[in-house]
């Protein structure tokens, strides 16, 4: 097979950092588990051999247990207690051994029948948690079924050479044997930020990419990739010039982690005095101290739909404002914006009702969500402002698409507040109420819009697919997904110009502002806040640090009134490389 | 025997993790451990037959323990649940 074709794909941040290499393909070990009869007097004898098998597997698991344990801590090494009970569980071992003696089946087939059952019954489960457990389950079994059949243990730890290992999966005790000085990249089909490869990754510093759903079906083995874990991509045989621009990222990154303990606590102000909030996006309250670790101010969108995904129930208002006034404190004084729950779209739950549409990005999500299920949206309300008490709390609503929902909103918020207030509840009475403008309506309607909201976030990501009807996850037209399209910079000229007529600020929370050529661009066209993913933070407050408000400003104006995204986009790299050359050569 | 019923506090609930911690529990008592939930009872002294109950934070389980030890290991495995095993996050 040749190299495959040049393409990008998308998935989910796991662990920062830049790779570059020749792929690794991991494939799946297949173990062939042959279902034979045990005559009657081999019965004992194969009894013993499947116990012998378990107790070779336990001294495998002990000694791996020690291992992470050495090196990664306690903490890590504990998913391996775990296993070693999956191991000897009772009912596994007491299932698998009638299996033998009544069915008289072989050691190897009865054990794989008990486990995968078992697995099967968390498969299901609608908690992550418990799900994750299948994939526990499924790691014991293969280690047993593996030292039954008598074959080597594979190691990842026996790779040559330096790779990028590109995988479905990888088991908990795949990852675990990873090693930094072999494995550059990794890349997986499934997964989320939650799970053991990801945390891995981020224990051993590897740059991660998960969730990439068919990343194994564009990649061969041989072929060169880059793993960007700043912002979620990997690129499969990029260009010579592709690949110059990766390695210099990948210098600036290594570079700005030296100096990030340094740096962290620098404000975002341009050498001409121009200061920027600079925030980072979180989805889950931990990320808060990765965040102001890699040198965020506040937090600028904290996604709630975590709360609601995690498990089959309604979060309670006292578990949500715990976690929301803990954000908040971590951060004091710089603000913590908190999304209210965007369900709908990609994320649906059966329990709360949201059902797979046919057209998911046009229908039942954000904001008109939480107006049809006002009891839902109350209770996310009263927790948010409970949370103000810490004075630095500012909420905004989702997919705000019409003047009226706005309204509606903010009759719910005083409600919230009435309730609070008669129930004795302290709450912060000042918190700023703002919206996301994301869709293309919200922008036409910006003037109405600012005199009822106290501010702007810009979700480019959504405000660039819903402006000019792009699904990005469409392969076919991925390429029409450009935030230099000139329908785009000018929406976003109108949003800051709207905003400041009527003294609010506005801001950006979507990634265009992660990206470095843009970020001039949105510092240019006057934005006051930016949030970005904490792994692209500490590059965007060196440009910002860098860039002349004054020239950018110039930049800007010029690109705005540009007709085409070709135009745009030779015209900013042409002059960002003669102003600002360290923005594209660091 | 012996029994009590208690409500998860914890977050996520019974999971992996926290299961390891009970068995592990339950495992230093002679007496015979059950755990109900839903009508369905497993095993206490099972990793795999705890989690497979699903049990998250606000349902309810049933601890049933039977031996002669029943009650030092009725009282430590509800205070277990209790502390929320101990190192929930």
């Amino acid at each position: 097979m040749g190299p495959s074709e040049s393409i990008v794909i998308r998935g989910i941040q796991a662990s920062p950092g830049i790779a570059i290499g020749k792929v690794h393909l991991f494939e799946p070990e297949e173990l062939h588990v042959g279902e034979r009869k045990v005559p009657a007097s081999e019965i004992d004898r194969e009894v013993d051999r499947f116990r012998t098998g378990l107790s070779t597997t336990r001294e495998e698991i002990e000694q791996i247990r020690e291992t992470i344990r050495a090196e990664l801590g306690e903490e890590q090494a504990k998913i391996f207690d775990a296993h070693l009970m999956i191991l000897d569980d009772v009912t596994a071992v007491e299932e698998t051994v009638r299996t033998i003696r009544e069915e008289h089946k072989n050691a190897e087939f009865a054990y794989r029948r008990t486990l995968s059952k078992i697995a099967e019954e968390f498969d299901v489960a609608e908690d992550e948690h418990f799900r994750n457990t299948a994939a526990d389950v499924r790691d014991v079994k293969r280690r047993v079924i593996r030292h039954l059949l008598d074959k080597p243990r594979r190691s990842l730890g026996r790779l040559e050479g330096q790779v990028v290992l590109i995988a479905h999966d990888l088991t908990p005790s795949e990852a675990a044997l990873l090693s930094k000085e072999v494995v550059l990249g990794i890349a997986t089909n499934s997964g989320g930020r939650t799970s053991h490869a990801a945390i891995m990754a981020r224990g051993r510093g590897i740059p991660a990419v998960v969730g990439l759903k068919y990343v194994t079906f564009h990649i061969a083995e041989g072929d060169t990739v880059v793993v960007d874990g700043n912002r979620g991509i990997v690129d499969v045989n990029p260009s010579e010039q592709a690949l110059e621009d990766y390695r210099r990222r990948q210098q600036q990154f290594l570079a700005l982690e030296d100096s990030l303990l340094v740096d962290r606590d620098l404000p975002a102000v341009t050498p001409d005095g121009r200061e920027l909030e600079l925030s980072a996006n979180i989805e889950m309250p931990e990320e808060a101290e990765l965040a102001v670790a890699r040198g965020a101010r506040g937090i600028g969108l904290f996604r709630t739909e975590f709360f609601y995904m995690k498990s089959a129930r309604l979060p309670e208002e006292d578990e949500q404002f715990e976690a929301y006034l803990k954000v908040a404190r971590l951060v004091s004084p710089h603000p913590l914006i908190i999304r209210t729950v965007d369900v709908g779209g990609d994320k649906f739950a059966s329990y709360l009702g949201t059902q797979r549409e046919k057209n998911p990005f046009l229908g039942w999500r954000g904001i008109r969500f939480s107006l049809e299920r006002e009891e839902i949206f109350k209770v996310q309300l009263r927790a948010i402002f409970r949370a103000g008490i810490s004075g630095n709390v500012k909420l905004m609503f989702p997919m705000v698409s019409s003047l009226d929902e706005l309204r509606q909103a903010n009759a719910l918020c005083k409600q919230a507040q009435q309730e609070l207030k008669r129930d004795g509840i302290p709450f912060g009475e000042n918190c700023e109420i703002g919206i996301m403008v994301e869709t293309p309506a919200a922008v036409m309607i910006a003037d109405s819009l600012a005199r009822e909201a106290d501010f702007f976030s810009i979700g480019t990501n959504d405000l660039i697919q819903y402006t000019l009807a792009v699904d990005r996850g469409n392969e076919k037209i991925a390429h029409l997904y450009d935030p230099f399209h000139p329908a785009i910079l000018r929406s976003i000229k109108t949003l800051v110009d709207t905003g400041h007529k009527h003294n609010i600020w506005v801001g950006v929370c979507g990634e265009m502002c992660g990206d470095p050529v843009s970020a001039v661009i949105l510092l240019g066209l006057g934005l006051d806040e930016f949030s970005t993913s904490p792994y692209v933070l500490p590059e965007i407050k060196t440009i910002v640090r860098s860039v002349s408000f004054a020239e950018a400003k110039t930049l800007a104006d010029k690109a705005v009134r540009l007709s085409t995204a070709a135009d745009v986009r030779s015209f900013v790299e042409e002059r960002i490389v003669k102003k600002f050359p360290h923005v594209l050569f660091p | 025997m012996l029994q009590r019923t208690i409500t998860i506090t914890s977050d996520p609930g019974i999971h992996l993790r926290a299961a390891a911690i009970f068995v592990k529990e339950a495992g230093r008592f002679k007496s015979t451990v059950w755990v109900m939930k839903d009508g369905i009872e497993v095993n206490g002294k099972s990793i795999l037959g705890l989690v497979s109950l699903v049990a998250e934070r606000g349902s309810s389980i049933t601890i049933r323990a039977d031996g002669s030890d029943e009650e030092e290991a009725i009282s430590n495995l509800t205070r277990l649940v209790e502390n929320r095993f101990g190192e929930e996050e």
